[in-house]
């Protein structure tokens, strides 16, 4: 833990003013990252804390989707836990879906779709997925940051208490607030993994020596350190120097974007008295941001549209008698003094693309089926002509993809009367996961053939809830050459 | 928003190239960053001294190598059949039972779940394999071959790689339970439709 070694600032009245008995925040520039020294080194931030209506309807977002996140191991539909990763199974439960390792083609389909809408929603909004969704965010400023506020204080006792010297005081504050975030690290990374092995496995594992699974205590144990590790102190480094989103924001955002800003036009110059601004400088849209910048100093990339300034200063034009707003959610442009477009062919393209993506996977995942199935030729000749009859020889491969036994029956509708089939006539009870290949020979006497003809093979689950159809060429000696007696297939 | 000016530009180290008008600063790495670096280093060393010093361990190509032989060995283990093997396999109930499974799955289609074929149905597609009248040869290797590569021109498919050496094994055993060790081989060769 670094220690803040920060020189006072030099500029008086400007939001790291030094206070006698006060250890300042570190001083924003727009030159450099605030949480990287010149040195190398990273000072640790202590953002104050925040009231007003935008923390509120955070901290209600970040709520909802903490229990959403903890609770989906444990509700099940359909026999399985809402979101189940099976990776030891291949199966994949999503909200009574079940989908097998044949259909990971459909994570085009996810991955583009979610793609596609945080491009949409990011021309529209700007980072609001960081600032109010983003699970390190939720994690980070909803659990881990007012645990430590708990323990040792507030910003600036914290401040304090990072200068201070090792005291008993200063090891119990540490040594408590540590030993929570580790606890609760480990909790977090067992919910985690329950989306993987599901909750009576990990469970299980949780209640037998480690050495009985290495793999997944080193894992676990590797996932708690890492989770710690990042919330402890890595924090606001993920988003500044690590996430890739982060990094896209700036083609994918434009103008009329809306984002956490500050209206230049209407706080400068700042101060008192006449002919000032309405920013009075007094540093507390500073002192709140947890990735260290100043708002002020215009939209940067260390900003994850948190509205914590926005907060801090509103109450401030409240008590001056002015409107609020001097910090909101704006676009550069309704900044300037124009007006936000909307529709704008940025945000029209990535609908359309968004709209797009969603019907095709849509209808991709309605052509999923608990079966695959499929009917191939036999090796060797296409067709024999054996003794008075044509005969063409397939194979069927039957895939179960359930994790219960499953009965189908193979049928042809449509045939031509005469057409005798051998082999799956009965029901083929396919085992769990498993895969059957059964041969079926077709047969049709050699006066009825009248060339090569389409025929469809039926798969039907035996309860009736679906059927898989394939097309297949009967085929046979070239009508008309009869005298030439084209033997064995051998055209 | 207008570009303000660097704050203490006698400080910032730029550096010389230009992009679009972009100009960057020189500025210190973060020292996590760096740590980085460093712990790869110490990686490094150690994955130096564990593959390429001390050879403590096997490597990656040898480990494939090392399944790939004990994959190969058990394949061979049940691929090298003999007539002795086969008879004794064809006496043990448990072997007899996953071939006549094996058999109905994939035989029964044309040779009839009797195992008769021909002679019990004249539309069925396979010869008897009851008799003591073998095309192709009737000794248990002969027929575990047969199976195995299977007859094209005929339409008995090539089972190699469907069912694989040990369901093969099974079959031709469970065909031998229907016949008896020393029983005489009267070879016909094939017929023309």
């Amino acid at each position: 833990m670094s220690l803040t070694q920060d020189p006072p600032s030099p500029a008086p009245g400007g939001p790291g003013r030094a206070v006698p008995g006060r250890v300042a925040p570190p001083r924003p520039s727009r030159d450099s990252v605030t949480t990287i020294r010149p040195d190398g080194s990273r000072p640790y931030l202590h953002p104050a804390a925040t009231q007003g209506r935008f923390t509120v309807a955070r901290r209600v977002v970040a709520l909802t989707l903490l229990v959403t996140y903890l609770a989906l191991p444990w509700i099940q539909i359909n026999g399985h836990p809402a979101v189940f990763l099976d990776v030891a199974r291949l199966r994949f439960h999503l909200f009574g879906l079940t989908l097998a390792a044949q259909d990971l083609w459909l994570l085009f389909f996810v991955f583009t779709g979610v793609g596609f809408s945080l491009f949409f929603v990011t021309a529209l909004f700007g980072r609001i997925w960081c600032g109010w969704a983003c699970p390190q965010t939720v994690f980070l400023e909803h659990v881990y940051r007012p645990i430590e506020r708990l323990i040792e204080g507030d910003a600036v006792a914290r401040r304090a208490l990072d200068a201070a010297p090792w005291s008993w005081r200063k090891f119990r504050r540490r040594a408590l607030k540590q030993a929570i975030y580790v606890l609760l690290s480990a909790v977090f990374t067992h919910l985690f993994l329950a989306y993987f092995v599901s909750l009576p496995e990990v469970w299980a594992m949780v209640r037998h020596a480690p050495s009985e699974h290495w793999g997944a205590f080193v894992f676990m144990a590797g996932y708690t350190g890492l989770t710690y590790f990042i919330f402890s102190w890595f924090r606001e480094q993920v988003c500044i120097v690590l996430c890739p989103y982060g990094r896209m924001q700036s083609v994918l955002t434009d103008e009329h974007t809306l984002a956490v800003g500050y209206d230049q036009g209407r706080g400068e110059p700042r101060g008192h008295g006449a002919g000032a601004g309405d920013c009075v400088d007094c540093g507390r849209c500073v002192q709140v941001c947890p990735t260290g910048i100043d708002i002020r100093q215009g939209l940067q990339l260390e900003c994850v549209g948190c509205t914590a300034c926005i907060d801090a200063c509103d109450p401030v034009m409240a008590k001056l008698g002015r409107p609020r707003g001097l910090i909101r959610y704006d676009s550069l442009v309704g900044f300037g003094g124009g007006r936000t477009r909307w529709l704008r062919p940025r945000t029209g393209l990535y609908f359309v693309l968004l709209l797009a993506g969603a019907a095709v996977g849509t209808w991709a995942l309605s052509t999923i089926r608990p079966a695959s199935f499929g009917v191939t030729r036999m090796t060797g000749a296409p067709y024999l002509v054996d003794g008075g009859t044509v005969r063409n020889q397939f194979m069927v491969r039957v895939v179960n993809k359930r994790n219960a036994p499953a009965r189908f029956r193979i049928e042809l509708p449509g045939a031509p009367a005469g057409l005798r089939r051998t082999g799956l006539e009965e029901e083929l009870e396919v085992a769990p996961l498993g895969e059957v290949v059964r041969p079926l020979v077709l047969q049709q006497e050699r006066a009825d053939y009248g060339g090569l003809f389409h025929l469809r093979v039926e798969l039907r689950d035996a309860a009736g809830t679906f059927r898989l159809r394939r097309e297949v060429e009967f085929l046979g000696p070239e009508v008309g050459t009869r005298q030439g007696e084209v033997r064995d297939g051998a055209r | 928003m207008t570009p303000l000016p660097p704050e203490k530009p006698e400080e910032d180290r730029i550096r010389p190239h230009v992009y679009d008008g972009i100009q960057e600063f020189d500025k210190r790495l973060p020292n996590w960053w760096l740590y980085t670096l460093y712990l790869t280093i110490v990686f490094w060393v150690g994955y130096w001294a564990y593959f390429e010093w001390f050879r403590a361990g096997p490597t990656s190509a040898e480990e494939v190598g090392a399944e790939l032989a004990r994959i190969e060995a058990a394949r061979l283990a049940v691929a090298q059949v003999d007539d002795p093997t086969l008879w004794q396999m064809s006496r043990n109930p448990a072997i007899t039972a996953a071939g006549r499974a094996v058999y109905d799955a994939n035989c029964a289609a044309c040779h009839l779940a009797s195992l008769r074929g021909k002679a019990e149905s004249p539309v069925a597609i396979g010869p008897d394999l009851t008799d003591n009248v073998w095309v192709y040869g009737g000794r248990p290797v002969e027929v575990h071959a047969l199976i195995t590569k299977g007859v094209l021109a005929k339409g008995m498919p090539t089972w190699g790689p469907v069912l694989g050496p040990r369901k093969i094994s099974e079959v031709t055993a469970f065909l031998l339970s229907r016949h008896r060790e020393g029983d005489p081989i009267v070879l016909q060769p094939p017929s023309t439709p």
